[in-house]
């Protein structure tokens, strides 16, 4: 099955669960519940808490099936969404950072039309070569903190730069992604 | 601005751009992410931009491999949802607090029946004309449909709810028919993109009864020129017991 078939599929169980119906609650947990797990375990990396999580997450599911936006395009990544900010919601608050995060200062070589940005005009847009356009290390500190649930201060240790520089690093990365993907 | 939390320079552009990022890859200690997820709810502008990080971001998705989950997680998810109770889902379809979530969410279209009125319908006492007294529900869907829909048809109180699920935006209007055993639709009027009422005449309330088919299709604005179908029938289901 397709990407968009598969999500088509999602986003009518959703609505329909939307409307309290079990069977669909339970054909969608079927459907998407492993790869819900599947990001619980990679960013939890405990099973017993993984599977704690991935209750509440379903909890939330069915409580939040109505403020799904009809005919939103992609129900997979609503679910996921859902997933991840329950997941490093925990780690966040299970060990917090010890040291305060100073602001970063962020310098743009060039300021983004802040009309265009406000659009959300991404729908579609692969991000995958925007990434190819950052130095690599830098690239994969995006990708990791967002599969991996890392925090600045885990990925300060892995490139060994103190945690201000690791925020200087991303947000400059990201803005950088930001104006890639809107060209 | 006194939280410490924000950059040095505010809220512009890039500062807001980049925050929305941040929070979207998951980088942000708890209070951050809080603070983020305050402004998520109080600045639609901010909002956008986190809505957007979370498209772009989400081709990163594919790198979660599905795992099989042990099936005690079910059984606690359920117990915790839905207690030991059975029917439950039955319930919440006569539920207020259900259907006044659904006017909540705005996706309620109430259909009245001019039928009421009338006193067309059979009152509690019965059916003389085999129509049925308990409500009746039809799961409006289609395989490719870009929407989905849930009828409830209650002939005690002589309504039909009509619930759009998922509508993509078009400038058509959706039209409601009802198919009986001959086969023959008969235009139910228009569904209301936003919500509304629609009543039904007489003859149109007739229609309806277990095994009818409820069906929408796509017609062009202001519904079909010719009183029969003319744009594709988008989802269909029949009138069923519950």
């Amino acid at each position: 099955m397709t990407d968009q078939r598969n999500d088509d599929a999602v986003g009518q169980l959703i609505s329909r669960v939307a409307l309290g119906d079990r069977k669909a609650f339970s054909d969608l947990y079927g459907r998407t519940g492993p790869k819900l797990f599947g990001v619980c375990l990679r960013i939890l990396r405990q099973q017993a808490q993984a599977e704690d999580a991935l209750q509440e997450i379903y909890v939330k599911i069915w409580q939040r099936s109505q403020s799904f936006s009809a005919g939103q395009a992609a129900p997979m990544a609503w679910l996921v969404t859902i997933a991840r900010n329950h997941c490093i919601d925990m780690l966040r608050a299970r060990r917090p950072d010890p040291v305060e995060l100073d602001d970063a200062p962020f310098v743009a070589d060039e300021a983004p039309d802040p009309e265009a940005v406000a659009v959300n005009t991404s729908e579609g847009r692969r991000i995958d070569n925007c990434l190819g356009q950052l130095d690599a290390d830098r690239a994969q500190a995006v990708v990791s903190a967002y599969v991996e649930g890392y925090s600045y201060q885990e990925l300060a240790g892995q490139y060994s730069v103190p945690l201000n520089t690791m925020r200087t690093w991303l947000r400059r990365s990201l803005i950088s992604l930001k104006e890639c993907m809107e060209r | 601005m006194s939280t410490g939390h924000q950059g040095p320079s505010g809220h512009g552009p890039q500062d807001d751009i980049a925050l929305a990022g941040e929070y979207v890859v998951g980088v942000l200690p708890d209070a951050e992410r809080r603070e983020a997820e305050r402004r998520i709810a109080t600045d639609p502008r901010f909002a956008g931009l986190v809505a957007g990080w979370q498209t772009d971001l989400s081709e990163l998705d594919k790198a979660y491999e599905p795992a099989n989950i042990p099936p005690i997680v079910r059984q606690r998810l359920d117990k915790r949802l839905f207690g030991s109770e059975a029917g439950a889902s039955a319930r919440i379809w006569g539920s207020l607090n259900f259907w006044r979530g659904l006017a909540v969410a705005s996706l309620a279209v109430a259909v009245a029946f001019a039928a009421v009125n009338t006193g067309l319908l059979p009152g509690p006492d019965g059916a003389p004309d085999g129509l049925p007294t308990a409500p009746l529900i039809a799961d409006l869907a289609g395989d490719d449909a870009p929407m989905a829909m849930v009828a409830r048809y209650d002939p005690e109180s002589a309504t039909l709810n009509i619930v759009p699920a998922a509508l993509g935006g078009a400038e058509k209007s959706l039209e409601l028919w009802a198919v009986p055993g001959d086969g023959v639709p008969r235009s139910l009027g228009l569904i209301p993109a936003d919500g509304g009422t629609l009543t039904l005449t007489e003859q149109q309330a007739e229609q309806l009864g277990e095994g009818v088919t409820l069906a929408v299709s796509l017609e062009p604005a202001g519904g079909s020129p010719t009183g029969v179908a003319t744009g594709p029938v988008l989802v269909a289901g029949p009138l069923a017991k519950q």
